[in-house]
């Protein structure tokens, strides 16, 4: 699994042996990764491996302990912090939880980055909201509050605002995560016709299999700190690896334990055994 | 077939260890014979004890034989699982014969649990005290930057270059000092209604009640008015101001003010700095003028004092300077309690709980605060003689 594209024009973001720990817990140890230019790259793994904490290192939220993160060339750990918020102009970023500012319309809320970021006059960041708000769809609900929209409008709003400034990339947090049916399809057109349309590049970040697999151009599979497989979509769901294939085949139980270390079954359940 | 010594086993009415297990060889192979009903022993054989005392005999195996069991008891389950790994220490394999199906599913579905890992070690003293040290170190840079950034961002404040909100100013102002009249309003009458009877009491045994007025007057602008504000204040406002933003802190709201390029500090911090450090010395004035006259009005009824009078002595006896020193001392308390409820709540964790006790924390440190600046400023002005 050697890379063979380092360092080429091609990649918007490079991760090199990225070493990463919370306290005592390791949550990478030495991970490369490539964001190719106006790709879909898909970063799948359980809850838990680090998939969010990945992105934060990306848009240098976090600093790695080891091993480099380069956004167009720049080595984000070497920012300072001014640069940093310049930098992330260039970013957009789907939380999980959407993360709208609670006090502020919807409207309100997409012109935000506008109206901090440039001088524009009232009339035109009107102009670009609704635009926004018309390519997620929700056009119609720019006079709503936060606490009024459902789950995935909540989560289109936050959208709408991530390319408000036109980012060059985005980043995508479980974007699929507690979505109904109709609102998933939705979603999957949105980042599939906003990576192509707006030639942007996407990061997707999901540990749902079926729709990430559907919709990115290339997967890296991560688990305990490692990239254990990565390739086009259908080299994945050919992986010769079986820790990939229990995962994408969603099987309860193979070299991943479906059990959590602990004492036997049998001892806890009948206490036959004299202590 | 032999009989192998078979250890001593307790003897129970219902199913005595004797009806349950036997110990034979088979071509040199031990085989551990169960039978009987083992849902009527008081007491079943333990697995620990028979692999204690079996006399291998130098064999790799051994078989556990089910074939005369009454029924699928759960403990036989339990025995024969644990002889096996009892006996896997010593590098010797258990198989079974004939036990009833419901037993070997039970196994089976015990088998594959992992041994638990290691616990980790707790780390010795001096590493623990060391972390510690290092943990306050991270609070004490935190604290630093966020004084630092303060400075640095007050000109621009001052002059409207920042990107404060100035509608969120608006309606924190009105939060912090509009709507914090009525208890501000209510304590301080009472807190100088209560100075002024203390005082009239132990005034009166000498003779001097007319005192009263200096007593109150400049026990509230120096002292009372400003501290008991500041306490509510740290009450209402510090405790609303830092769960509201450790509930941000949880949404990711913070985190998106950070990905858009906007500093939570500049955006969240600063405006409540500026209508915490306007709004106190406001509150106090306000507060200690009522304290006064909650002591006159305690003059004029236990002593007797007309108004008239007691604001004379009051014009008297008090300088404009202690009125200064509360006023200083408020505008102190207001940053104080910005900053440390902006701290908390923007590092609070990402759950519910963490938003009640950010709350908790910041309504404490700040009354500890309070106190403390008092004290130094009471030193100080004592050293200044004024
Ligand atoms: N702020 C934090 N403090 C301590 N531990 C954290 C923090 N953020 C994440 N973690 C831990 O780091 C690990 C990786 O988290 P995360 O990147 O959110 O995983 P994922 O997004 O893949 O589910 C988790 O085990 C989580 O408990
Ligand atoms: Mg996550």
């Amino acid at each position: 699994m050697a890379h063979d594209s380092d360092d080429t024009p091609d990649n918007l973001v490079t991760v090199r042996d990225l070493h990463y720990a919370i306290d005592t817990r390791v949550i990478y140890k030495g991970v490369d990764i490539d964001i190719a230019r106006g790709r879909i790259t898909a970063i799948m793994g359980p809850s838990g491996t680090g998939k969010t904490t990945l992105l934060r290192l990306i848009s240098g939220q976090w600093r790695a302990m080891s091993g480099s993160v380069d956004f167009d060339g720049q080595r984000i750990a070497k920012l300072s912090q001014r640069q940093l918020f310049t930098l992330r102009k260039r970013m957009g970023m789907l939380f999980q939880s959407g993360a709208l500012l609670t006090d502020l319309s919807v409207y309100n809320n997409v012109a935000f980055p506008l109206r901090e970021h440039t001088r524009l006059p009232e009339r035109l960041i009107r102009d670009i909201v609704l635009m926004k708000l018309e390519a997620v769809g929700l056009r119609g609900a720019r006079d709503l509050f936060p606490a009024q929209l459902s789950g995935g409008m909540a989560r289109r709003v936050a959208l709408a605002r991530a390319i408000a400034l036109d980012p060059e990339m985005i980043m995508y947090d479980e974007p699929f995560a507690g979505q109904d049916p109709i609102s998933m399809g939705v979603l999957l057109r949105l980042i599939r016709r906003l990576n192509d349309v707006l030639g942007l590049t996407s990061i997707v970040v999901s540990h749902d299999v079926k729709e990430t697999l559907g919709i990115a151009d290339y997967v890296y599979v991560i688990s305990d700190g490692e990239v254990i497989d990565h390739g086009t979509p259908d080299e994945i769901r050919n992986s010769s690896s079986d820790w990939v294939q229990q995962f994408i085949q969603a099987s309860a139980d193979g070299p991943v334990p479906f059990h959590y270390a602990g004492t036997s079954y049998a001892k806890d359940l009948l206490g036959a055994e004299p202590r | 077939m032999s009989m192998l010594r078979a250890g001593a086993f307790d003897v129970s009415e219902r199913a005595t260890t004797s009806e349950l297990i036997a110990f034979e060889t088979e071509s040199g192979t031990p085989v551990v014979q169960l039978s009987g009903d083992w849902g009527r022993a008081i007491r079943p054989p333990s697995a620990a004890h028979v692999a204690d005392t079996l006399d291998v005999g130098g064999q790799s195996r051994v078989v556990v034989d089910g074939a005369a069991l009454d029924n699928a008891h759960p403990r036989v389950a339990a025995f024969v699982h644990a002889l096996g790994d009892a006996l896997t220490q010593d590098n010797v394999s258990l198989d079974t014969r004939d036990l009833p199906d419901d037993i070997s599913a039970l196994i089976a579905l015990a088998s594959p649990t992992p041994a638990a890992p290691e616990r980790p070690r707790r780390p010795g003293l001096l590493a623990r005290v060391g972390r510690r040290a290092g943990a306050q170190a991270s609070v004490a840079r935190n604290t630093a930057n966020l004084v630092g950034q303060a400075m640095a961002l007050t000109p621009a404040l001052v002059s409207g270059r920042a990107q404060t909100r100035w509608r969120d100013f608006v309606e924190l102002v009105r939060e912090t000092g509009a709507a914090s009249l009525p208890v501000v309003t209510v304590v301080n009458i009472l807190i100088g209604a209560v100075l002024g009877f203390i005082g009239a009491v132990q005034l009166q045994t000498f003779g001097a009640g007319m005192y009263l007025a200096d007593l109150v007057g400049i026990a509230s602008a120096r002292e009372m008015a400003a501290i008991m504000t500041a306490f509510i204040m740290a009450g209402r406002i510090g405790a609303t101001f830092a769960a509201h933003l450790a509930t941000m802190e949880s949404n990711e709201e913070i985190d998106a003010l950070r990905m858009i390029g906007v500093s939570p500090f500049e955006f969240l911090a600063l405006p409540r700095l500026a209508a915490l450090s306007l709004m106190m010395p406001l509150l106090f004035l306000y507060g200690a003028t009522l304290a006064i006259a909650g002591g006159m009005i305690v003059a004029h009824i236990v002593l007797g004092t007309p108004p008239v009078a007691f604001v004379e002595r009051l014009q008297d006896a008090m300088s404009l300077s202690e009125f200064v020193i509360g006023f200083v001392k408020s505008i102190a308390f207001g940053v104080l309690i910005a900053l440390t409820s902006c701290y908390i709540g923007l590092n609070a964790g990402r759950n519910a709980a963490e938003v009640g006790r950010a709350a908790t924390r910041t309504v404490v440190v700040c009354i500890i605060g309070i106190i403390s600046i008092d004290a130094v400023a009471a030193l100080c002005t004592n050293a200044l003689g004024i």
